[in-house]
């Protein structure tokens, strides 16, 4: 199986486009990182003292507290970070402002979405590829069952969209460093006695682990769309269009219960960990638990059409 | 033949819709026997191939390779069996080298220096770490052809495989499929439309049309020796031919007789003694191509599947 998986990855990196990708991703990451700069210098709005603010949002999670629709899991969530705001106020610690070195460090989700957007061209090419170069036939009359094929194939995949947020970690840890001025304040999180300083980094790649939750689930739906219809051009169209528009579906069902199981909302696992969420009633454990399903329900069909296809072109 | 096969294709039927493509298809392949396997158009060559080399499941019947059944076993079985379907299609993209290193990790047991015996086997050491993008026909058929042998199979299959040759490779080719069957004793089963190309190759040929097989024979036994006689008159001369006991078949203006060439001298003999008048005898071969379009009744293509 290791040797199988070699030869993809040797595939993989044998193709221009797999480099040109990953120099874009390089790219986008610096350029976003130089715009905000940029912007930052433009605008020279006065700073708001952080005490009003931090005050501000004390107010409105209190308020929000009051809400009694409220599930478990994010009442403790505000309870906590009201625990931490009061924290800062009386101790007078500063947050991290979003444009300090370390508040790049953390917000790393945006690679998310350019590793989302060049991990499906790969998952959908993959094995719709091998038909289109007519290689199929040359690779499926091997000694090798075509389930450890397929599996060498999706592996692969994986890999590279971990390795491309790795890529992506690494470079917006750079530009951090080269932008950006690190800042006076701490992050800090209530661990359930006490309110303790987090680290950064940890928090940093805490978010890029939940944002790979994204990547692994579009990419295994382009992945099954591809070896199913094998066509690359349809699989990468489908999956960046659930990809955009699975919120704004998301969005119109809001109110009906059915949009719990659909995988759109749960897709991004990050609004766990910011204010931002569109549906009310739902944890991190409950959301996994879908995507796991559907990870399952996409990876079947995709073996069992592979595995049952007669090879004629 | 004495020999136990390597291969052996039990009852094969394939069925896609409701047209059997291939019906109870029996075939045995012995080792060191190079086999032609001919059809006209769509009789189901190109099938039969992939059911071989598990590209296509059978809808019937049984592939059994070196003893062993190719639907219990495919890993086991597939491991013996070296395969060019069509053109070879390369990954483009990469280099030979990487290709054959590519299909030497799918196999059990190729070594780097089997890779570059093989690469030396086929000539293709001064290009092989070029893009094959950048490679001839002829240099993709050499390393197709590179590829099937890496892991020594005992059977090698080849589908059409002299297309894009230069007459010089197609001789080489040939010299070096006879070698390896005789000397490492590997079964070799060749689809081919060149008849020529068979007839030179093969030690013996089987047909199919519409699925069916419909002969299969030595070639020595299609190299009988044959003459082709032109005697005047033609009566008095037929019936003293066979009076002699030569199989008479009348061809153009003579007859064709089956004969041993030492025969030959004895017959030109009698027929001047008897005063007839002798025009031609010279020795006659039956080309593959006239056998092929007799067992195949001119070589139709087959009927469309949608009947």
């Amino acid at each position: 199986m290791l040797r199988l998986i070699q030869n993809e990855w040797m595939k993989l990196w044998s193709k221009k486009g797999t480099w040109v990708m990953t120099g874009l991703l390089i790219l986008a990451i610096l350029g976003m990182f130089g715009l905000t700069k940029w912007v930052n210098t433009m605008n020279n709005f006065d700073e708001q003292d952080w005490k009003t603010t931090v005050q501000g949002e004390l107010t409105y999670s209190k308020e929000q507290l009051g809400n009694s629709t409220l599930v478990d899991g994010e009442r403790e969530r505000l309870e906590d970070k009201v625990k931490v705001l009061e924290y800062r106020l009386a101790n007078s610690i500063e947050p991290l402002s979003d444009t300090s070195r370390e508040g790049m460090i953390m917000s790393s989700s945006g690679i998310g979405s350019i590793a989302v957007l060049l991990t499906v061209i790969v998952a959908a090419g993959i094995v719709a590829s091998e038909f289109t170069q007519g290689t199929i036939k040359m690779l499926l009359s091997r000694p090798v069952k075509r389930w450890k094929i397929l599996t060498s194939k999706y592996v692969t995949v994986m890999l590279f969209g971990a390795l491309l947020m790795l890529v992506g970690f690494i470079v917006s840890i750079l530009g951090a460093f080269i932008f950006f001025q690190s800042g006076n304040g701490q992050e800090l999180a209530w661990n359930g006695k006490e309110i303790v300083e987090v680290s950064v980094w940890g928090k940093g790649l805490y978010m890029l682990l939940l944002s790979f939750a994204n990547v692994f689930v579009t990419a295994t739906f382009a992945f099954m769309i591809g070896s199913v219809f094998r066509s690359s051009s349809l699989a990468i169209g489908l999956s960046l269009f659930i990809y955009f528009m699975g919120s704004t579906l998301v969005m119109l069902l809001a109110k009906y219960e059915v949009v719990k199981y659909i995988v759109f909302t749960h897709m991004d696992l990050t609004i766990y960990e910011t204010d931002f969420r569109i549906v009310e009633g739902i944890t991190m454990p409950f959301s996994i638990a879908v995507l796991a399903v559907y990870i399952v329900i996409f990876l079947s069909i995709s073996y069992t059409t592979f595995i049952k296809r007669d090879i004629t072109a | 033949m004495e020999m136990k096969p390597i291969v052996e294709l039990k009852n094969l039927s394939k069925t896609i819709g409701k047209k059997k493509i291939i019906d109870n298809l029996n075939l045995s392949l012995y080792p060191g026997q190079i086999t032609g396997f001919l059809g006209p158009n769509g009789a189901g060559k190109t099938t039969t191939i992939r059911m071989m080399v598990g590209l296509m499941e059978p809808s019937g019947g049984d592939i059994v390779i070196d003893g062993k059944l190719l639907a219990d076993d495919f890993e086991v079985g597939l491991s013996k069996v070296g395969v060019i379907v069509e053109n070879p299609e390369m990954y483009k993209f990469m280099s030979g080298y990487k290709n054959l290193l590519h299909f030497a990790r799918m196999q059990e047991g190729v070594t780097k220096a089997r890779i570059e015996e093989v690469i030396n086997q086929v000539g293709m050491q001064n290009r092989i770490h070029e893009k094959v993008s950048t490679y001839s026909l002829g240099m993709r058929q050499r390393l197709g052809l590179a590829q099937a042998i890496l892991h020594r199979p005992k059977f090698l299959i080849l589908d059409e495989p002299t297309n894009g040759l230069d007459p010089a490779g197609i001789r080489e080719f040939r010299t070096y499929l006879k070698m390896i069957a005789e000397k490492e004793g590997v079964s070799i089963f060749v689809s081919s439309h060149m008849l020529s190309e068979i007839e030179l190759m093969c030690d013996r040929i089987a047909v199919i049309q519409n699925g069916k097989l419909v002969d299969i024979r030595e070639m020595s036994e299609t190299q009988e020796s044959h003459y082709y006689i032109e005697i005047f008159p033609t009566e008095t001369a037929e019936s003293m031919l066979k009076a002699e006991g030569f199989a008479v078949e009348a061809h153009n203006d003579g007859f064709i007789i089956k004969a041993e060439k030492t025969q030959i001298p004895g017959l030109v003999q009698q027929i001047t003694e008897n005063e007839m008048q002798l025009f031609a005898v010279h020795p006659h071969r039956k080309t593959l191509e006239d056998q092929f379009l007799e067992m195949t009744g001119g070589g139709q293509i087959a009927e469309a599947h949608t009947k």
